[in-house]
C-alpha cells in the first residue's frame, strides 16, 4: 500500500524557537524521499509531524489526499523506524514484528505467519524466537524495519535509521532499504544528515536548513546544480571563490568567468573533481602550487595555492595515474559550465 | 601482614552483622526454657510450640495478608503516579513529586499517630485494614521513587513505537510499560512487603483485636524471654532468606543471551 504526502504552509515553533518555517512539499506515492540537513535543521520535527507525534503550529498535513493534521499516530497510515529502533526487549522477534498486527486484532496464527514472512523479507527468519538483545545493531535495524512494514503502512518514516551502524553495514543496509522499497512500493520518507546516504538511496532529496526547505530534486541535480549556496556546501566538498558580478562576466581572483547577471558580490563554487590538472581545455585558472597531497584510493586529494591568488586554497581531486608531489607547480583549468555562481547572502 | 588486614576487617564486619542473627537462630534450638547460655540441645521443641500457638499463627497470617495487600496497593498507586509524572508535563510537577516523596522523611510514629487521630475521629474502628492503610502511606513514596527512577527514555521510545503501531493507552501500559519495568516494579513490591512485614509502630497503633506478627511478638515479650521467640524469629528469617533466594534465581537473573 502506498500514498502521497502533502505539506501545506507548515509552521512549527517550540516556545520562541521557530523549528519549521513555511514548509510546502509534495511527495508522490511510492517515492523514496530523504530529508537531509544538519542537526537542528527541522528534518526530525517535520518527520514527527508526519508521524503524528507533533501537531504543527500552523498548516496542514495530507496523506493520500486526506487531512491528517490532527490525527494521532495510532490512526495514521504511517509507521516509523526509530533512530534507536525502540524494539520491545521483553518480546521475541516474532512478537515484536507481530505487535502492530495484534493491535489490529489479527489472530495469533495469522500474525505469526505474517511476522515470519516479514522477518524472511529482512533475512532474519531463523531468529524469530530470539529476543532483541541477542541481535547485533544491524539485525535490530532489520527487525525495526520488519515491524514497521508488517502493518502495511501507506507511508514508512525512517528517523536516521542507519546512524548507529558502521560504514560497511550502513552501505549494505542502504542497498537493502532501496530494494525493499522498490519491492513493496510503499512511500518512504527517510531522515538523515549524511549526504552520501541521501544520494545513495533517494529518488528525491529535500535539503533543509534552519527550518526551511533549501532545495529539492533528484540527487544528481541537487549535487550538480544546487539551488542555493547552502545546498552546494552541504552536498559534499566544494571550493568557494569570492567574486564580483558585472553585466557580462564575473570577476574573480582567478580570472574572468563568462557569466553575467545583476551586479553585486557573489560566491563562485567549484567542485574539487571539476578542477583539471595539466589539460589545456576549459577555462584556465593559471598555474598553482601543490601544498599538500593525500591518496584516497580512487583519487588524490590535493590542496592548491594558485599563483593568481596565493591566499586562496583550492581543493582538487586529481586522478591517481601519476604521483602528485608537494611543492610541484601545475597548470589548472575547469570547464566554464562547472562553475556555480550564488549571490552572497547579506551580512 | 598488610595483605590480611582487609580480610580481617571483612571478617569483623560480617561478625558484627551476623553474630546476633546466628545467636538468635542457635538458641531457637535450645532444649531448656531460657534462650541464654549454656546451650543444651539441639531440639525442635520450641518450633513445635510455635506452630501449636493459634494466636501466633493467626498473627503470621495477618502479617502476610497486610504485607502483600498493602504492597500491591502501594506499588499500583506508585506506578501510576510515576507514569503520569514521567510521561506528561503537568503544572507544578516538581511540587507534586516532592509531596509524593515527602512522607519518607516523616517518622513512622508521627504517621501512625496522625492516622490514629484521623481514624478515631471518623469513627472507623481499628483493624487490619487500618494497619494496611498505614503501610500504604509509608510504602507509596518508596514505590513511587523506585519506579520513577527507572523510567527512562528507552521505555518512552518503546511506548511511542507501540502507539505508532496502533496500541491504545491501556495496551501500551499493559503490554509495554509494565513488562519493561518489571524488575523495578518487583523490587518496589518486595521491598514494600519486607518493610510492612517488619513494621511495628504503625501496626501497634492501628490494630486492635487482629494483630500482625511484630505486635504479637511484642505482647509475648512482655511475659519474658523464651526460646519460642527465637524460634519465631528464625522461622521468619528463614522465610525471608528463601524469598530473596527465589527472587534471585527467577526474577532478577540476567537473561541469557
Amino acid at each position: 500500500m502506498t500514498a502521497s504526502v502533502t505539506f501545506q504552509g507548515l509552521n512549527h515553533s517550540f516556545g520562541t524557537f521557530q523549528a519549521l518555517s513555511d514548509i510546502n512539499l509534495q511527495i508522490e506515492a511510492g517515492e523514496y524521499v530523504t530529508l537531509l540537513g544538519p542537526s537542528g535543521c527541522g528534518k526530525t520535527t517535520l518527520l514527527s509531524i508526519l508521524g503524528g507525534f507533533l501537531e504543527p503550529s500552523e498548516g496542514q498535513v495530507l496523506i493520500g489526499g486526506q487531512d491528517m493534521t490532527r490525527v494521532p499516530p495510532v490512526k495514521r497510515p504511517t509507521t516509523t523506524v526509530f533512530q534507536d529502533y525502540a524494539l520491545f526487549p521483553h518480546m521475541s522477534l516474532r512478537d515484536n514484528v507481530g505487535f502492530g498486527l495484534r493491535m489490529g486484532g489479527m489472530g495469533r496464527a495469522a500474525r505469526h505467519a505474517r511476522a515470519e514472512e516479514m522477518l524472511d523479507l529482512v533475512g532474519l527468519k531463523d531468529a524469530a524466537g530470539k529476543r532483541p538483545h541477542a541481535l547485533s545493531g544491524g539485525q535490530r535495524q532489520r527487525v525495526a524495519l520488519a515491524r514497521a512494514l508488517a502493518v502495511e503502512p501507506d507511508v514508512l518514516l525512517l528517523d536516521e535509521p542507519l546512524g548507529a551502524l558502521d560504514l560497511k553495514l550502513r552501505r549494505l543496509m542502504q542497498d537493502e532499504l532501496k530494494s525493499i522499497q522498490q519491492q513493496i512500493g510503499t512511500t518512504f520518507v527517510h531522515v538523515t544528515h549524511d549526504q552520501e546516504e541521501a544520494m545513495a538511496i533517494a529518488d528525491r532529496i529535500v535539503v533543509m536548513s534552519k527550518g526551511r526547505i533549501e532545495d529539492h530534486g533528484p540527487p544528481d541535480r541537487i549535487y550538480r546544480h544546487p539551488a542555493t549556496l547552502f545546498t552546494a556546501d552541504f552536498m559534499g566538498e566544494t571550493n568557494h571563490i569570492p567574486g564580483t558580478r558585472r553585466a557580462e562576466a564575473v570577476e574573480t581572483p582567478l580570472g574572468l568567468l563568462p557569466a553575467g547577471g545583476p551586479p553585486g558580490a557573489v560566491s563562485v563554487c567549484l567542485r574539487p573533481e571539476d578542477i583539471r590538472a595539466g589539460e589545456p581545455e576549459g577555462l584556465s585558472l593559471g598555474p598553482a602550487k601543490i601544498t599538500s597531497a593525500a591518496f584516497f584510493g580512487t583519487y588524490c586529494r590535493v590542496h592548491l595555492a594558485p599563483r593568481r591568488a596565493p591566499d586562496l586554497t583550492l581543493t582538487a581531486y586529481l586522478p591517481v595515474g601519476r604521483n602528485w608531489a608537494k611543492g610541484e607547480e601545475i597548470e589548472i583549468a575547469a570547464a566554464p559550465e562547472d562553475f556555480r555562481i550564488f549571490e552572497q547572502e547579506p551580512g | 601482614m598488610m595483605r590480611f588486614l582487609p580480610w580481617l576487617y571483612l571478617l569483623a564486619a560480617f561478625t558484627f552483622i551476623y553474630l546476633p542473627v546466628g545467636v538468635l537462630v542457635l538458641f531457637a534450638f535450645q532444649e531448656g526454657s531460657l534462650p541464654v547460655p549454656p546451650f543444651n540441645g539441639p531440639s525442635l521443641r520450641w518450633f513445635g510450640e510455635m506452630l501449636a500457638d493459634d494466636d501466633l499463627m493467626a498473627a503470621l497470617r495477618n502479617s502476610v495478608l497486610v504485607a502483600f495487600g498493602s504492597s500491591a496497593v502501594a506499588v499500583t498507586l506508585g506506578f501510576f503516579a510515576a507514569y503520569g509524572l514521567a510521561r506528561h508535563v503537568l503544572p507544578g510537577s516538581a511540587v507534586i513529586r516532592g509531596l509524593l516523596i515527602a512522607p519518607l522523611t516523616v517518622s513512622y510514629l508521627i504517621v501512625g499517630l496522625g492516622l490514629l487521630i484521623v481514624l478515631t475521629r471518623t469513627g472507623l474502628g481499628l483493624s487490619l485494614w487500618t494497619a494496611a492503610i498505614g503501610h500504604v502511606v509509608i510504602n507509596l513514596p518508596l514505590a513511587f521513587a523506585i519506579i520513577y527512577a527507572s523510567m527512562g527514555a528507552q521505555q518512552q521510545n518503546a511506548e511511542r513505537a507501540a502507539r505508532d503501531l496502533g496500541a491504545r493507552e491501556a495496551q501500551v501500559i499493559a503490554l509495554v510499560t509494565v513488562p519493561m519495568l518489571r524488575p523495578a516494579i518487583a523490587a518496589a513490591f518486595f521491598l514494600s512487603v519486607t518493610l510492612s512485614w517488619d513494621e511495628f509502630i504503625i501496626a501497634f497503633l492501628l490494630t486492635r483485636f487482629d494483630v500482625t506478627l511484630p505486635v504479637e511478638i511484642w505482647s509475648l515479650l512482655r511475659s519474658g524471654l523464651s526460646p519460642q521467640l527465637n524460634a519465631i524469629g528464625s522461622f521468619v528469617f528463614l522465610i525471608s532468606v528463601a524469598v530473596v533466594l527465589l527472587l534471585e534465581v527467577t526474577l532478577f537473573r540476567k537473561p541469557r543471551p
